[in-house]
């Protein structure tokens, strides 16, 4: 009977073992994603198998960019609160009103545009086969068709 | 008809037994050891064996087998390295689709985290 319980507990122990190794040396891929300094940009090179220069080149695309999206976003912010201002004691449209869903019609289109450019870009420094599947897909993920509303069935 | 038959040994026998008469007493306290008896042996009948039962005597007797011992572990570590297997590969999944959520988000204005 003792014998009987030490191999039944073994082969448990065993099974842990085998699911604790496995897990963790499968998941290192996403572990050392996660612990990188940039995840996002590390997960741009593996999923796009950027090599040295390339990843190089796309960084200084993303830092770059950076600034005038950071800038892009105070300016929605600002013109956001503008909106929201003038729209809490309006009863009537005021040509304010007009202006201010013009300028933000204006700044969609400039934050489009602007995100359209990087996306090129980043595509042209990546190699051909995988630069068309970053664009598809990041087409797809920042320009959706329903702005992200859910469709009517 | 059969019962008015002299030969039939049944009526014969039953006719005894209406005639017999016996003074001998009958032991001290027997009806109580007749059920005691009777609860004896329906105690002594085999109880069918419970499931931990049968499991605690097959570990005990079968598992030791070197050929089943060897078997039962290979079993339980290739289900141990599947689970595991598809457990990382499901949280790979979805790190990295996270990831690419926020690689969009943090280039998009309009989806892109304000500090409060």
């Amino acid at each position: 009977m003792k014998k009987g319980i030490i191999i039944l507990i073994l082969g448990l122990v065993a099974a842990a073992a085998a699911y604790g190794c496995v897990y963790f040396v499968c998941m290192s891929s996403a572990r050392s994603l996660q612990q990188s300094d940039n995840p996002e940009l590390a997960w741009l090179k593996e999923e796009f198998n950027l090599n040295d220069a390339e990843f190089k080149r796309v960084s200084e695309l993303h830092a770059a960019y950076l600034p005038q999206c950071r800038d892009m976003c105070r300016e929605i912010d600002a013109n956001n609160v503008k909106l929201q201002t003038l729209l809490s004691g309006a009863t009537n449209m005021t040509s304010e009103i007009a202006a201010s869903l013009a300028e933000s019609a204006r700044l969609r289109s400039g934050c489009q545009t602007m995100m359209l450019r990087h996306f090129f870009q980043v595509s042209q420094a990546m190699p051909p086969e995988q630069g068309r599947r970053y664009l598809s897909w990041v087409k797809e993920k920042a320009f959706l068709p329903d702005y992200g509303m859910p469709k009517e069935k | 008809m059969k019962q008015n038959e002299p030969n039939n040994p049944d009526e014969a026998l039953r006719g005894v037994l209406k005639e017999w008469r016996t003074d001998a007493p009958l032991p001290l306290r027997f009806q109580e050891a007749v059920w005691r008896r009777i609860e004896d042996a329906r105690r002594a009948r085999p109880a069918a064996p419970s499931a931990w039962a049968v499991i605690a005597h097959w570990v005990g007797t079968m598992l030791p087998r070197p050929a089943l011992a060897a078997s039962y572990v290979a079993i339980l570590l290739a289900i141990g390295v599947t689970a595991g297997w598809a457990q990382a590969r499901e949280q790979n999944s979805r790190v990295k689709s996270e990831l690419g959520e926020r690689y969009v988000r943090v280039l998009n204005p309009y989806q892109t985290p304000r500090q409060q």
